[in-house]
């Protein structure tokens, strides 16, 4: 496939969940062997042309979009059918396709109460379109399709098959980003008026000279903000996300974990950046503080938790927060270390909630004071495994998590766009206080394998039988594993294809 | 540089990377084989040692000493800057490179004795395999950041080798200790990394780079706060690494992992690795007389106060472990007081006669089966060779002369001696608080010496207090009479103490002529960088060129020479320490220890002068129990309590809405219109049923509909 003209390969991989989910609807509803297979066919499927695609991208052009459609498509209000994919936007979308076969071959064995493997194997089909769009839309209409599209099937996933408080977490999750999302669109309206253009298209707009005034810029890029900094989510606007981690399965938990949140920081990178680069610029240093404020706050809220899962929950925040930082850089090496930030938390979270799910499934309890220790004697492998995720999820170098986070405050001590000559002891004093971040997310991590993974088993275990992990386990999560080394050791496989991308990015922001 | 380098310099990455390849290969193949792992280790670390002992000859013999520096481009970082995979070969990195692999040969040969039978004997040959690498990774680094990366690496296999008994909690406690601690100053290293990178900016596409980055100080590129700032929070990360006070506090709980670990963790792959970088980065501090001053204190207030505390040990490790935290003081304060041969020169003596002593402790601990001296007694009769052996590096470590300690010692008090020439306090401070130091060290190893070796064996109460259970149950059982450790321990107890003896002579007074010591640790940036605050100095001040000033503002001393005045009152030192102790303690234990019955001296000692408890209480318990649950309570109440209100308000004005406004305003005008009330508020009813397949439908519907309406418009 030529990545120059097969834009019909994006549009495959979009569609294929799409058709795999009504195709399950044809299958019988008793048959759970049947369609637990056919969902791992489908997420198979879709990740063999992705990975296709990811051999057939033209490395040598990443700056540039490829696989490109770009068709009329709602004439009446000028929206297009955009669709393309360039060094930003491959890695992410490389993690959209990845994450749900592992996750549908993790449900092979984990389904989450009550069943219902056909609704809830299609939902995730139906999620995965969507997350995986909005990693590919270059109109904002399509965008925002894509980004709402993305709410309802999590919202069932939660609702659903989600712990005892599910019912509060999903109207939480969904009232929240919804609300958000529309001061982003009012936002998108915005633009698409003042530009002058009469255009949705995101690199049209990207590449017009400065949008409106000052003032516009900084009005429509607060509504942006409100849109993207909740699904991050930003301090302060975290709050629903540990209930919905909490609350949503296992599944639910990654896919969340894993891409949903990469929407929001992607959606800064990709559009309010480049289109409101003036209201970035004074936005910038409110985004650096918040980042910040939340790698500690969120590290804090860590210590104090007995919840496994809502830890590590609350462990997003932390790392979200580097992210943000990178980007409150507002330079290249700054998004470079967002979107590498990105994809690690992506890997090292989503197989974090992954062994966290199958902590419940062996403990049926994800309090660590219950657990009490042992699980290195109990269960040795899982232990293995869960020190070393959380050793890359504390930012050991040489494991994927050390790259976003080094890369975030290396890139914030000098700041782009001048901010370096008005602000240089504010981002000196946020580095500061991201490193010493670090120190606490070592701490709870460390904290955290003591109480569960060390120490001899209780009485309450020390009889139990136990299962260490599970060839299906280990086939779910080897990819995972294996990145989360692979990312640690060879940084340049995320930040070599994302360069030339992001010089582009900042060229179009006058940066 | 180096005009056509020898291949085994080309070759050096192999000594990092074999080490790497044997953990993995351990940890693949270890249980099967038939030494569980250990010959994997072995093999590899012969092979580095082999390598590294042909890299120190060829840089101790050339001539020319530049570096040789082979790199390419690890990832590029954004903004065209570009994070290098490199090497950086010269004599520093020679003198690690042989140090750290023939501590560590040392260690596996004798590990393999004195690990015999433990449960996971494979993981801990992996580990030390890794331990290894990590630290010969951060010495070949060519830059600071590939240097961070090693660095951490070596912070977690300390981790995980102090918590290698992890099902104590205690030892737990401890290796979260250390990693926590270490940690902490890793803020300062990784802040520091990055500041001094970021007065590179502009200079170069690799702003990490060690050799361009000391380039750029020497020429004057680098602005004064870039280097002050920097190198100011570099050095915290030393002084957590290295244990300065008063981040030292995690070094002695460390004594909680396996002995043959304290020996590596304090010979060669941790607790160097601050001094190293620190004379890595010399030219670069040698700039700022801000920097100078703060090393040189630091390591005085610790080479001394740090000494202090061995004095009330009873447990041999802990006295080891503090002793170490002394010698650190002096290498610190070395590099403070522009000692840079000289504080080198103490690590590489340093690591033979600890990794010595270290594993001498371990030897006597495995045949009492107790850390504590009030235990021994009289071990000369039952262990000849560890008898000696320890002698050997008891001397070296108290500086007696001609040992290898004497030699580096006495180079850092003569760079004081020098550096106070130039008028700086700093200087005369580390020249007699060295030697009053020096005191205290040859009386606290004077002291354990007697109480070990001499008097009659006392043996362990017998309800066994003692810490380092492991050992017993792995060894199974009491033994009658403590008995001499086998060949795998005594061996490398004798080959460390002929290095204990005679490392030192290439830096000493007989190595006058080229090659010794000093000329295979420097390079041409060393040898030509001038001080210059010192310049300064001497122009404004006396009005004499630096040239003139002779070559104490040259960071070179020039070849070692004799001094028989610090000859004589180091003898003088060496006497009258080892005569006080033996009038306590030269007839065995005490009733009551004098080192005990100091009053508020000995209460202040035991308590480590309160920095453990002060940090526990005022850093620990705050962060993680107050500062967590005040965290967690904001997220819970004001925060989610303004996400609930706004969801209460809007709730209660949609029930305003409903009964104020549509009820009696609307439908009071409307009544008998088809849409009654009762129509409505039923399906607000259905609406409000919590079935969340019902609000998606809706909220679907919504958004078609509205997408409908849109198009219909336009």
């Amino acid at each position: 496939m030529d990545p120059n003209t097969a834009g019909w390969v994006l549009i495959a991989a979009l569609a294929l969940p799409l058709v795999g989910a009504a195709l399950m609807l044809l299958l019988p509803k008793d048959d759970e062997v049947r369609i637990k297979r056919f969902a791992v066919l489908v997420t198979g499927v879709a990740f063999a042309l992705v990975a296709a695609m990811t051999a057939a991208f033209d490395y040598g052009r990443s700056g540039e979009l490829q696989f490109v459609t770009d068709v009329a498509w709602i004439d009446a209000i000028n929206a297009r059918f955009h669709l393309g994919i360039d060094g930003i936007s491959l890695p992410l979308f490389f993690l959209s396709y990845l994450l749900p076969l592992l996750s549908a071959i993790y449900t092979t064995k984990h389904l989450p109460e009550p069943g219902k493997p056909k609704a809830f194997l299609g939902l995730m089909l139906l999620l995965q379109t969507g997350m995986a769009g909005t990693f590919v839309a270059f109109d904002l209409i399509l965008f925002f399709i894509f980004f709402e599209l993305v709410l309802v099937p999590m919202f069932f996933m939660i609702g659903m098959w989600g712990g005892p408080r599910r019912d509060y977490a999903s109207v939480k999750f969904f009232l929240y980003t919804l609300f958000g999302s529309i001061f982003m669109l009012v936002s998108f309206l915005a633009v698409y008026f003042q530009s002058g253009l009469r255009s949705w298209d995101i690199v049209e707009l990207s590449n017009a000279s400065m949008i409106g005034s000052t003032t516009f810029q900084t009005w429509a890029f607060l509504g942006m903000f409100l849109g993207f900094a909740i699904k991050v989510p930003m301090w302060p606007f975290h709050t629903w996300l540990p209930d919905a981690h909490t609350e949503a399965p296992t599944v639910g938990s990654v896919l969340l974990a894993g891409v949903l949140l990469k929407i929001g920081t992607y959606g800064f990178i990709r559009i309010a950046l480049p289109i409101l680069p003036g209201g970035a610029e004074r936005f910038a240093p409110v985004i650096g503080v918040l980042a910040v404020i939340g790698i500690i706050y969120g590290s804090l809220c860590c210590l104090a938790q007995t919840d496994i899962k809502r830890l590590i929950a609350f462990s997003s925040v932390g790392h979200m927060g580097f992210v943000m930082l990178g980007i409150a850089a507002m330079n290249e090496a700054g998004i470079q270390a967002a979107l590498f930030g990105n994809i690690a938390h992506g890997v090292i979270t989503g197989m974090l909630f992954f062994l966290a799910g199958s902590l419940h499934e062996r403990y049926h309890t994800r309090d660590m004071h219950v657990i009490g220790g042992g699980m290195l004697m109990k269960i040795p492998r899982y232990g293995v495994l869960l020190t070393y995720v959380a050793v890359a999820s504390l930012g050991l170098p040489g494991l994927a998590g050390f790259w976003g986070e080094f890369g975030a405050m290396w890139a914030a001590i000098s700041p782009g766009f001048g901010l370096a000559d008005r602000y240089g002891g504010l981002y000196l004093a946020l580095v500061v206080f991201a490193a010493i971040g670090t120190v606490l997310t070592a701490g709870y991590f460390l904290w955290m394998l003591q109480r569960v993974n060390l120490g001899r088993p209780t009485e309450k275990w020390a009889g139990a039988e136990l299962d260490d992990v599970l060839r299906i386990e280990w086939v779910a999560w080897t990819p995972l594993l294996v990145l989360v080394l692979a990312l640690g050791v060879f940084p340049r496989l995320v930040f070599g294809v994302q360069d030339a991308a992001v010089s582009v990015l900042l060229r179009t922001m006058g940066g | 540089m180096m005009t056509d380098p020898s291949l085994v310099v080309q070759a050096a990455w192999l000594v990092p990377a074999l080490p790497l390849l044997s953990a993995a290969l351990i940890a693949a193949f270890g249980r099967r084989l038939p030494w569980h792992g250990a010959e994997i280790g072995l093999l590899a670390i012969l092979a580095s040692l082999g390598l590294s002992a042909a890299i120190a000859w060829e840089t101790f013999t050339t001539v020319d000493p530049a570096p040789y520096e082979a790199a390419f481009a690890w990832s590029p970082l954004g903004g065209g800057f570009v994070l290098e995979l490199g090497m950086l070969v010269d004599g520093l990195t020679a003198m690690m490179f042989l140090l750290v692999t023939l501590v560590s040969t040392m260690v596996q040969v004798y590990s393999r004795e004195y690990m015999h039978g433990e449960a996971r004997f494979t993981y801990y040959y992996a580990m030390l395999s890794l331990f290894t690498f990590s630290m010969l990774f951060l010495v070949i680094s060519n830059n600071t950041l590939q240097a961070v990366v090693g660095w951490e690496l070596v912070g977690l296999c300390s981790f995980l080798l102090i918590g290698f008994y992890w099902e104590e909690k205690s030892n737990q406690d401890a290796a979260n200790k250390a990693f926590l601690t270490t940690k902490f100053g890793d803020v300062g290293l990784i802040v520091g990394v990055i500041v001094l990178s970021a007065g590179m900016f502009g200079l170069t596409d690799t702003p990490f780079n060690f050799l361009e980055t000391i380039d750029a100080a020497v020429a004057g590129q680098l602005s004064t706060s870039t280097i002050v700032l920097g190198m100011l929070l570099i050095f915290l990360g030393c002084v957590s690494k290295s244990g300065q006070m008063p981040l030292h506090v995690w070094l002695p709980d460390a004594m909680a992992g396996p002995t043959p670990v304290s020996a590596l963790i304090h010979a060669a792959t941790m607790v160097t690795a601050g001094v190293f970088l620190l004379a890595r980065l010399f030219p670069v501090l040698a700039q700022s007389a801000t920097v100078m001053a703060v090393i040189a204190v630091v390591g005085v207030i610790t080479l001394f106060f740090g000494g202090l505390l061995a004095l009330v040990q009873d447990d041999i490790k802990k006295i080891l472990a503090y002793s170490t935290i002394s010698q650190l003081g002096y290498m610190v304060a070395a590099i403070g007081v522009g000692g840079y041969t000289a504080s080198i020169f103490h690590l590489f003596t340093h690591g033979f006669f600890k990794a010595l002593l270290f594993l001498g402790a371990g030897s006597l601990i495995h045949a009492v089966h107790s850390n504590n001296i009030s235990a021994m007694g009289g071990m000369r009769r039952f262990m000849p060779h560890t008898f000696w052996t320890f002698t050997v590096g008891s001397l070296a470590l108290a500086g007696f002369p001609l040992t290898a300690g004497f030699f580096s010692k006495d180079e850092i008090l003569i760079a004081g001696d020098l550096w106070a020439l130039n008028g700086l306090a700093t200087g005369t401070a580390v020249y007699w608080v060295g030697l009053a130091a020096a005191f205290v060290t040859t009386f606290y190893m004077a002291r354990a010496w007697f109480l070990i070796f001499f008097g009659e064996h006392r043996g362990a109460p017998h309800d066994d207090t003692h810490d380092d259970g492991h050992d017993e149950v792995a060894h199974g059982g009491h033994h009658a009479e403590p008995h001499e450790s086998g060949r795998q321990i005594t061996v490398p107890l004798m080959i460390l103490a002929v290095l204990s003896l005679t490392a030192g002579l290439i830096g000493s007074p007989f190595a006058q002529e080229r090659p010794n010591f000093e000329s295979w640790t420097s390079t041409p940036v060393i040898e030509e960088t001038t001080y210059p605050f010192l310049a300064e100095f001497a122009t404004a001040g006396v009005g004499v060129s630096a040239a003139e000033k002779g070559p104490s503002a040259k960071i070179l001393h020039g070849p070692p020479s004799w001094h028989p005045d610090l000859l004589l009152i180091v003898l003088g030192v060496f006497g009258g320490a080892v005569g006080l102790a033996w009038r306590f303690y030269g007839r065995g234990l005490p009733e009551r220890d004098p080192m005990l019955q100091m009053g508020g001296l000995t209460r202040v000692l035991v308590n480590k002068y309160g920095f453990d408890d002060a940090g526990y209480r005022y850093v620990v318990v705050p962060v993680r129990d107050r500062m967590s649950a005040w965290a967690t309570r904001i997220s819970n109440d004001v925060i989610d309590g303004a996400v609930a209100g706004v969801g209460t308000a809007t709730k209660r004005m949609a029930q305003t809405t409903y009964t104020a406004v549509d009820q009696r305003i609307i439908d009071g005008g409307v009544n008998g219109a088809a849409f009654s009330a009762a129509w409505w508020s039923a399906r607000l009813r259905r609406i409000q049923s919590g079935d969340v397949q019902r609000y998606a439908g809706a909220l679907v519907a919504g958004v078609i509909l509205l997408v409908l309406a849109f198009v219909a418009v336009r």
